[in-house]
This record gives structure tokens, sequence and C-alpha cells, in this order.
């Protein structure tokens, strides 16, 4: 088996075949490619660049494993061919798997230099895997290779700009820009390159010299955007401190007066905020308030800027029109002038003498008043008051405002919404539905109504309604909306899943939230050379930063660190899953029946799938991506019990520590799986960063007790240039002498009552192995304590208690059953039962809602 | 009100798509969204509230021609605004600042968009607020089986 290069050419009737076999590929003819291949393979069985295109063809007929052996039994036969390593790059490609496709491209290029395709794709990989060193030399060469085409210009500046260097970033795009001859005007592609040019100057701090390149452009009309021009502009001037920003700033306004950073742009530069008071801000808002009569914006920032009458006096103003109107975001809007006490105050006077005048007017046969701006303003004062947790004042202004209007969405939603404030969210799901009954057509009413249903732990419903506006052949209504990659449903049905004792199925949502960012670090693969093409170059390099820091968005950091935790129940756990499946066993007739149903539908979908071709696909061509298989694993219970839990934990964490730095949340979970690892200079570590962001955070206190505990086994077990680090490291976390109940009483002090401190200890004597009666006794202490208890913290007690079988949790249960008058969330499991067969009745006059009845 | 109808970015995807789902049942994955902000993004706009959450968005484009002499065409795809937003104008807005930029930005001469026939809201926004013309009826355009009316505005220049 000689791979000496002789054997890889062919003579000449084969090396025809050979060529005539790129060309089917590259048409997607694949079953004449396959004919093809195998005549070449009759003569030379052994010649690896066919039986690599052979393999790649194979793949792309749907014999995915067939195919793959063949190209890496090509690529064996044939080490320093670059159609090989092309051919290998691009099946690992297809699998997502970059680094490894790097590497075969790299090879490939070890054995042709100069091959400009393979030299694009490797720039590809490069940026997608942010080795910008690389993808500088890369584009180095393309440009070398073909400096006429325009892009390659345009990809080496942006590599520059990548790598972090700028200045050659600008010295490469002013040789090409200053080398174009005839472009054409109006160019749109040439527009956005000038703009990436001018951010490159700025990024400099040659504002100068960005102004000028901008003004000049501008003039000529070679840049086309005059939105970009105009904020750009009014940015330097304003970097600049030239008196011309303030005009640049008003000019802005003029194109759009409700744009809040115009206003914040065009004050600050006079030396003004959006929110701090100030007669002459005032001054300049309310001037502007006249020269744009129609914008709402200055009108409502006067709010902001001013104080005592004169505040009083526009804020009547403003909420009269709004109430007039008809405006449901009027409360949303006012809000945040509740930082400030007095116009707290302000507004609820103001607000309860509307109501008043609007009641009278309203109730007289000659008023002058109509009718729907009293219902408004019942509506804004129930805001208002449950927004101070006046929540029962509020439902009886709900009430008045039901019984004049029945039919209004937006009382019923609002209800729903003060229900869950004060703990009924059996009750919220209720009023939600019922806005919902009353307009069926509208599928925001119908989202809050799964929402809420799902707060309230009723999953089957929720699907119900859902699947209302879902596609009608996606197997499930939550298939169609993970397809559809709503974070929100996601994560609301894994927390349900979550209360009601299902933590397998809840780790499957959150993993699918994991996914889904999987998929969207996927999506900008295609974009590195599409943008290229386009010239979009300033919203590109915004889009590889904002993907550099995904994983910091919320929806990703509940998600990973509720699976974490989930894991980790099931290290600490080893019966966990066995529970978990004889409860999953216990399915009704029905049940099983509906879950037969969704599993025939779940594997002809995937059938359909696999038979219909993937996108860009022709005559049969199943393209190169690995068709998705069908699940496995759909209760979630093998994810669950399988022996490497705290590997994936720490895999779903591993982006936080950069992107989300700054939260207790993510280091505490960082600490669980370490600890438990092992791993003891990172658990100290992390508890350390912990500490750092928030020392006196129950859970911080929780784990440095729960460190102090494990100390003496980690430290035997570690090796001794590691130990004298833990130690210390421990120390730091855990100063002094003191005894752990004295330290955790101590803590139980400084915390002043407040509940998740109360909590925290109990926590901590409960690792202690205190007695059962001295925990119940300090969850207790929340009832007797002066300070207030909320649903909420209630709530996680009982939850405590419940987890830790105390004997005493009916009473605690009961207890806070009486306290809350308006939660339904201490209710007996029985009594819930029975409210919850009345939450999907529909509308006010009863009556089972046909549609969605389980 | 405490709005600003700025200009979209990558940043505000996700809050747009989020919007997109709890409103209307076209949706959209990610790359879609990616698309056009890589490839038009001086013509979608974005409302959002005090807190920078999107409540409201406009996501266009500009037809690719067929042939060079074919007059330049926007298009758009998906507009929605929050319930609890409605009333502001902002639909309004968000499509008036969509034109204006089909309109500088590319030369585009008309805007198109596709309608359920019986949103008599949206309708009277982009009929009679708006001054778009029913050009014809596309039967079954929606996936519940819904007529579409196909709808265009001739830009001024």
């Amino acid at each position: 088996m000689s791979k000496l290069p002789n054997k890889r050419a062919l003579p000449s009737r084969e090396a025809g075949q050979f060529k005539e076999l790129l060309n089917l590929y590259e048409s997607r003819q694949l079953k004449k490619g396959l004919k093809t291949a195998d005549l070449i393979l009759k003569k030379f069985p052994e010649h690896g660049e066919t039986l690599c295109m052979k393999g790649l063809v194979l793949v792309h007929m749907g014999r995915r494993e067939e195919g793959i052996d063949l190209v890496k039994k090509g690529v064996r036969l044939d080490l320093t061919s670059h159609i090989v390593w092309h051919v290998f790059g691009l099946i690992q490609k297809g699998e997502k798997n970059y680094e490894e496709a790097l590497k075969s491209y790299t090879q490939a290029l070890r054995f042709e230099k100069e091959n400009i395709n393979i030299l694009r794709d490797a720039a590809s990989l490069q940026t997608q895997l942010r080795l910008y060193d690389a993808l500088v030399e890369t584009r180095h060469t393309l440009l070398r290779l073909r400096p006429n085409l325009r892009q390659h210009w345009v990809a080496l500046s942006i590599a520059h700009y990548l790598n972090g260097n700028t200045k050659d970033a600008k010295a490469v795009l002013e040789s090409y820009l200053s080398t174009l001859k005839n472009v054409p005007p109006h160019d749109v592609e040439q527009s956005e390159t000038l703009l990436f040019y001018i951010t490159l100057l700025e990024e400099l701090g040659e504002h100068s010299e960005a102004l000028s390149v901008l003004d000049s452009n501008s003039r000529s009309r070679a840049i086309v955007d005059r939105t970009a021009v105009s904020e750009t502009r009014a940015r330097l001037l304003t970097k600049l401190g030239t008196p011309e920003a303030e005009e640049a700033w008003h000019t802005l306004l003029e194109r759009n007066s409700d744009c809040y950073d115009y206003y914040a742009g065009y004050l600050s530069n006079k030396g003004h905020t959006l929110t701090e008071p100030s007669p002459a801000a005032l001054q300049i808002v309310s001037d502007l308030a006249a020269e744009f009569p129609r914008a709402k914006a200055p009108k409502r920032l006067s709010l902001n800027l001013s104080t005592g009458d004169e505040f009083k006096a526009r804020a009547e103003a403003y909420i009269v029109t709004a109430l007039v109107k008809g405006i449901p975001s009027l409360f949303s809007d006012l809000k945040s002038l509740y930082a400030d006490p007095a116009k707290k105050d302000a507004i609820e006077e103001i607000v309860e003498r509307l109501r008043e005048h609007y009641k009278k007017e309203t109730a007289a046969p000659s008023g002058s008043e109509e009718p729907t701006t009293y219902l408004w303003t019942l509506y804004l004062l129930a805001q208002h008051y449950s927004s101070l947790g006046k929540h029962q004042k509020a439902l009886e202004l709900l009430e008045e405002a039901l019984e004049h209007t029945p039919t209004l969405p937006e009382l019923h939603t609002f209800k729903g919404r003060v229900l869950k404030r004060a703990g009924d969210y059996l009750g919220a799901a209720r009023c939600v539905n019922d806005a919902r009954v009353l307009d069926g057509q509208d599928r925001f009413l119908n989202t809050k109504t799964g929402k809420y249903l799902l707060r309230a732990g009723m999953v089957k419903e929720a699907s119900n309604v859902l699947g209302l506006f879902t596609k009608k052949d996606a197997s499930s209504p939550g298939a169609d909306l993970e397809d559809m990659q709503s974070m929100l449903y996601l994560l609301e049905e894994a927390r349900a899943h979550e209360k009601n004792g299902h933590p397998n199925l809840a780790l499957k949502k959150y993993m699918a939230v994991k996914k889904i960012y999987d998929e969207i670090e996927d999506d900008q693969y295609d974009f590195h050379g599409y943008c290229l093409r386009k010239f979009t170059l300033n919203a590109y390099v915004r889009m590889l930063k904002w993907e550099d820091n995904i994983r910091g968005q919320a929806s990703y950091v509940t998600a990973a660190l509720a699976a974490s935790k989930i894991f980790v129940a099931a290290h600490d756990n080893p019966n966990l899953v066995k529970s978990l499946s004889s409860t999953s066993e216990e399915l009704t007739d029905a049940a099983k029946k509906a879950k037969k149903k969704a599993k025939k539908a779940a594997v002809k979908a995937v059938e359909e799938k696999k038979n219909a071709p993937t996108a860009g696909a022709t005559h049969d061509d199943k393209g190169i991506e690995p068709q998705s298989n069908k699940d496995d694993d759909p209760d979630g219970l093998k994810l669950l019990g399988a022996p490497d839990v705290l590997d994936q934990a720490a895999k779903v964490l591993a982006p936080l520590t950069t992107v989300a730095a700054g939260s207790v949340g993510v280091w505490c979970a960082v600490y669980d799986v370490a600890v438990r690892r092992g791993k003891v200079l990172q658990a100290v570590s992390a508890l350390g960063k912990a500490k750092g962001v928030d020392a006196e955070s129950p859970e911080v206190h929780v784990r440095i007790v729960d460190l102090k505990l494990r100390e003496a086994k980690l430290a035997e077990a570690a090796k001794e240039n590691v130990k004298e680090i833990f130690v210390e490291g421990v120390k730091k976390l855990y100063p002094g002498d003191v005894g752990v109940e004295t330290f955790n009483s101590q803590y139980l002090q400084r915390g002043e009552g407040r509940a998740e401190s109360v909590l925290a200890c109990a926590r901590v004597l409960v690792l202690l192995g205190a007695p059962q009666e001295e925990v119940d006794n300090a969850v207790f202490e929340l009832l007797a304590g002066e300070r207030g208890l909320g649903v909420k913290d209630a709530v996680k007690a009982l939850e405590f208690l419940r987890s830790v079988k105390s004997a005493r949790e009916e009473d605690f249960r009961a207890a806070c059953d009486a306290r809350f008058e308006l939660s339904t969330a201490f209710k007996s499991k029985e009594e819930q039962a029975v409210i919850r067969e009345g939450v999907m009745t529909r509308g006010p006059n009863g009556g089972k809602d046909e549609a969605v009845t389980p | 009100m405490i709005l600003g109808c700025s200009l979209y970015h990558q940043d505000d995807l996700a809050g747009m798509q989020s919007a997109n789902l709890q409103n209307l049942p076209e949706n959209y994955t990610m790359k879609f969204w990616m698309l056009h902000a890589l490839s038009w993004p001086q013509v979608s706009f974005v409302a959002e509230d005090p807190k920078g959450r999107i409540v409201g968005y406009v996501l266009a484009k500009i037809e690719d021609p067929d042939d060079e002499n074919e007059p330049i065409r926007g298009h758009v795809n998906s507009i929605s605004v929050l319930r609890s937003y409605r009333r502001l104008g902002l639909a309004n807005k968000l499509m008036l600042l969509s034109q204006e930029a089909m309109r500088s930005v590319y030369k585009a001469q008309h805007v198109s968009l596709h309608v359920r026939k019986s949103n008599k809201a949206a309708l009277g926004l982009y009929r009679d607020s708006l001054g778009f013309e029913v050009v014809k009826v596309e039967q079954k355009y929606y996936a519940d089986g819904e007529d579409a009316y196909s709808m265009q505005l001739n830009l001024k220049d």
C-alpha cells in the first residue's frame, strides 16, 4: 500500500472519468456519479481520491455510514492528497465538528497551498472558531492570489479588525478604497464599506478624520444610509465637543421624534440627563414638545425632569390624555416615576381625584366624559395599588370595572396578574383564560394563558391551549414550539415539571434550551462568507460580538443553572431515577393511549423528515448533514441516570464563567459541580468569586459551611501540592476558629429576619445534622417574626419543609393558608384539585371550553 | 409612552423573535431573523419599553430583482406589536420608518405585504393610514387556509 504520489495519477481514460465524477458531484447527479466512481475503482480499487468521492456521493444519497467509511479508507490510502482531506473536511463540517474540519482543511492546504475553495472554507472555519491569527493569514493568501476580487480586500480588513488590529484593518481598507475605479453611484455595498471604514476611524479615536470622511461621502451621496450618517455625525460631533453637535442631534429628532436615544444625545450634549430633574432640562424638553407636537416622548420626558407642582400639572395632563384615549400601557409607562415617593403619591392623588370625577360624569345622564375613560381609570388605579402590594384593593377596583365592561380582556388579564402576585396561581390562570376566550384570534392572549396554566402546574391544559396556534402537523404543540425556538414555552414548562415533581421532564426542556443556543451558534457559519459578499460589514462584526455573548442571555443562564441543579441532585441521590420511573409507569389507560399516539406521530414525523430532502437538495440529494435522530429518551430518564451527570453539568455551565461572571448563582452552581467532582481548587475559586459578588448571599453562606464540612475528606484525597493551596483557600472563605453552629447563628443574626437568611440557616442546620425539631423551629420563625413574609418565600419555606420530610409541614401549610387569604398555593391537595377543575370553564358564565378540554 | 423606535440590531433579534412567537402564528427560526439583519439592516425597526425589551417590530427586506430593469421593491415580512402596547400608533410609526429607509437607502419604488382578509385592524392601518392598495387575493396563503390580500404601496421619490 504505497502512498507515493504516482499512485494517485490515473491513465488518461480514468483521469477523464475522475474529472467527470467531480462534475457529476458538483451538479449532484448522484446515481451517475456513483456509476462513474465504480468504473474507476474496478480498475484502481485503491485510488484514494475516487474512494473519497464515492463516499461523499453515498453520504449525499443517505448511505451515511457506508459513505463515511469509504472516505476514511480513501484518506488512509492517499494521505498527501488535498482532495481526500478536502472531502473529509466537508463531512466533518457537515457534522458541525468545526475543530476537526479545520484540521482536515489545514492538511489539505499543506498539499495544495493555493486552492481558493479550500482557503475560503478554512477562513470560515477559522472565524467560527475565533482563530483570528490564522484567519488573517488565510485572508492574506486569498488576497495575494486574487487581488482583483473586492471582497478579498474587505475580508482581510475585517480579519485584522477581529484580530484586534484596527490599525492594519484601516490601512488595508484605505488601500482598497483608493484603488477603486468606476464605482456606480448610489451603491449600497460601497456605502456600507465606507460606514465600516468610519467605524474603524472612530475606534482609533480619529474623530476628525472620521467626520471628514463621513461628510464628504455623504455629500457625494456615496453613503446612502441617511439615518446612519445622521447618527454617526451626531456621535462624532459630540465626541469632538463642537457646537454643531446640537444641530446634529436636532436633525435626528426631526427624522424620528420618538427615539429616546436621540433625546438622550441632545440633552447630554447640553449637560443634562433624561432622568435628573432640572428647570433648564425641562425647558429644553418643553421647547421640543412644542416643536414636535405629535411626539409623545418629550411630554413623557418632562415628567422625569419636573418636580413639585410643575410635575403635578404635567402629570395630570399626560394621564388624562392617555385615559381618554384608552392606552393600556399607561401604568408601565408611569411606573419608573415611582422611584420618587413624592411623585408616586402625587400620581395616586391625581388618579383618585380623576376617578371621582369620571365616576360622577359617567353616572350623570348628561355627563361630559366617556364611560370608557372611567373604565381605564379604574384599570390604572388597580395596577397602581397592586404594584404597592395592595392586592385586595386592586381586586375591588377590577370587580367594579368588570361589572361595567366584562368584555374587556385587559381587565381579566390584569386580574389574573394580581391573583398571581397574591399567590393564587389557579385563579390567575382562570382569569387569563377568561380573557383568552373573549378574543380567540389573538395569539398574545393564548400565549399568556399557556404561560399562566404552566405557572399553575397544569401542563396538559397548557398544551391544549397552546395547540390552538401551533402547526397541526407537528407531533405535539410542545414539539412545534421547541422547533420554533420558544424559550418562553420551554422554560415555563420546565419549571412546571419541576414543581410537579418530574425533574427528568424538566431536564429535557432545559437541555432543549441549550440545544437552541447550540443551533444559534451554528447559524452564524454561513454568514462568514455571505456578509463579505454582501458587504454588510458593520452588521456582521456586530453579529459576531453578539454571538460571543449569547450564553450570557437570561434564558440560557436560567436553563443552565436549573439543569445543573438537577444533574447534581441526580448525583446526590442515586435512587432518583428509579423513583421517577416507577411513577411514570402509573399511567392511566387514556394517558397510555395518548402516549402511544404521540409516539406514532413522532416516528412518522422523523420518517418523513428522513425521506424529505434537506435544504438545497435535488435529485434525491439528502445533503451532507446528518439527519436528526429519533429521540430515544423522551422522558429524560436516560439523561438523568447517566454516569456522567456531573460532566454534563460542567459542560452547560462552562460558558457562563466568562459571559455571566457577575452572577452569584453561576459561581454557586460551578462550586456545586466542582466540589463533587473533587476539583477542589476550582471549587474554592468559584465560591470565592461568588462571595466576591455578594458576600452575604444565602447561597454563599450555605456553601461555605458545606465546604467546611467537606474540607477534611477533600484535603485528604488531594495531591500534596494542591492540598496546601486548598486549605489556604478554605481559610479565606471561613476565617477564624468559630464553630459551624456559631458561624450559622451569626449569619442568622446579620440577616435580621429576612426570609432568605432564615431559610439558609435552616438548610445549614440540616447539613449539620441538627435535630428535626430545631430545623422546624427555625422555619417557623418566619411566621412569628415581625418582618413581613411574602407569598413566594412562604412557598419556598413550605417546599423546604417538604424536602426534609418535616412532621410539621402540615401545620406550616395551614398557617400560611390562613395568613395569605387570597392565595390558593397553600390549600390542601384535595382543595386544589377541586379549584383546578374550574380553571378552564369559559368566562364568567361557566360552561367548559370544549376546544381545550383534555 | 416610553419607547424608542430605534434602528434594529443583532442584539434585538431575540426580543423580536419572542414578540413574534407571542403574537403571530407565522414564526421563523433565528437564522431567518439573522438573514434580515445581515442583508438589509437599514429597513427593519423595533420599539422598546423603558427596560429595553422589544414590544414591537417590523421585519422587512428588499426583493432581489429578476432583471436589472425592474423597479426595486421592498417587502414587509412581518410586523407585530405586543397587545399590551397597542393604541400608541407604534405599528404606523414602524411602517413609516421602514418605508422611508427602503426609499432612501435602496431607492425602492414599491413596498408589498400580505395581510389576512379578516384582519380589519391591519387593513385599516395599511389601506387607510398608509395608502396601500390591494393588488390581488392569494388563496389559502396562510397555513390555516385563510386567504391573504397582497397589497402594494408606491413610494414617492
